[in-house]
């Protein structure tokens, strides 16, 4: 069974996006910002993270400089889903989308949770093509 | 005096541009769990539609108004690329079908001839549309008119442009009804009546964005219908092309 990381800050939020991963088949973790997440991913390395930009104390930005900075977690897919808008969040990462391996750029108020699932599912297949 | 004033306005800006990107929390909440609640079978579907339906216009509201707000402030820019306002308009129907659904709000899509691209935003014109579009399905569930109520989105040629709008059965829709609206707006509870009973932001945030784009809402007629429309110019270089 897969596992995702998921890194959101809002309780509720993460646990309709963990309900709906988790109906899907996935396992998953929960982390409310950077700092539990990198330990979250340390305890279990996951197949997929995702990752809201805007977190409290460090960044999701500050989360990827430091998740790419180990080798072993280097190739696992990364799915921004933020609020930020579109246009905002290119901005904000920028060239950072390529450097990081970032495999989608979600917009968090319009994304369904079918949406999240299939773009969860679509991120492992081009993950392990078999 | 002066300056104290202007500090207020930039703080009360300020403040609306928190409260609206803080909105979309809750919004986007709410939408979640009705989803989650039709995909577990814990809500009923007309229920979970509704509010999802209902949340989705509010978030795109809000992001309609702070695209708005921006371009107001001159803090964005809009680029401009070819758009097809056929295709647009095709998709605006397809978003906003669900949200006059729940009004009881027949939609259609009135298309007469073949368009070439204009120069314009299509994110931007979509936003405004969309936002017109809103605010105009629940104006027409709220007037007191006979028959079926339905929304047009058109689209036609005329010797000056292309027009595109919306258009339903508003009786009471006039020129210079518009005209006090777009001066009361801010300052009266309903200040346009005789189209909305609540405050009608949707067209002032879609107002705002067409002006944007060098064009504004001005009030029409098509197909028999009553709304409120902006003109396009075809690009000519799009068309040599």
């Amino acid at each position: 069974m897969s596992y995702i990381l998921l890194i959101e800050s809002n309780g509720v939020l993460a646990s309709l996006y963990t309900q709906a991963l988790q109906r899907a088949g996935f396992r998953v973790a929960r982390a409310v910002g950077a700092q539990s997440g990198i330990t979250a991913a340390d305890k279990q390395c996951p197949d997929i993270v995702i990752l809201d930009i805007e977190l409290a104390e460090h960044s999701g930005v500050e989360f990827l400089h430091e998740f790419r900075s180990y080798s072993e977690w280097q190739n696992i897919p990364v799915i921004i889903n933020t609020a930020l808008p579109p246009v905002r969040a290119q901005a904000v990462l920028g060239s950072l989308q390529r450097d990081f391996g970032i495999t989608n750029m979600l917009y968090k108020p319009r994304l369904t949770l079918d949406d999240l699932v299939r773009t969860a599912q679509q991120a492992l297949r081009q993950a392990n093509p078999q | 005096m002066g300056e104290a004033a202007g500090g207020q306005n930039e703080r009360a800006r300020a403040l609306l541009i928190s409260v609206a990107e803080q909105l979309k929390v809750p919004l986007t909440v709410i939408a979640r769990q009705a989803e989650l609640g039709l995909l577990t079978g814990g809500m009923a579907k007309v229920d979970a539609t509704t509010i999802v339906s209902q949340t989705t216009t509010a978030l795109t509201l809000v992001d309609s108004y702070l695209l708005g707000l921006e371009l107001l402030q001159q803090q964005a820019q809009l680029e401009l690329e070819p758009v097809s306002l056929s295709s647009l308009l095709t998709d605006v129907a397809h978003d906003l079908e669900q949200y006059a659904k729940s009004y009881q709000v027949h939609l259609e899509v009135a298309i007469a001839g073949k368009y070439g691209p204009i120069m314009g935003h299509s994110k931007g014109l979509k936003a405004a549309l969309l936002s017109l579009g809103f605010a105009l399905a629940e104006a027409q569930a709220a007037q007191e008119v006979q028959g079926p109520k339905r929304l047009v989105l058109g689209l036609h040629h005329t010797p000056h442009g292309t027009i595109t709008g919306i258009y339903g059965n508003y009786q009471s829709l006039s020129v210079p009804a518009w005209r006090a609206a777009l001066r009361l707006n801010g300052r009266a509870r309903q200040p346009i009546r005789s189209l909305s009973a609540s405050t009608g932001a949707g067209l002032f945030v879609a107002d705002t964005i067409m002006q944007a784009m060098e064009t504004r809402l001005r009030v029409g007629r098509y197909k028999g219908q009553q709304g409120l429309a902006a003109t396009f110019l075809p690009s000519q270089q799009l068309q040599l092309v």
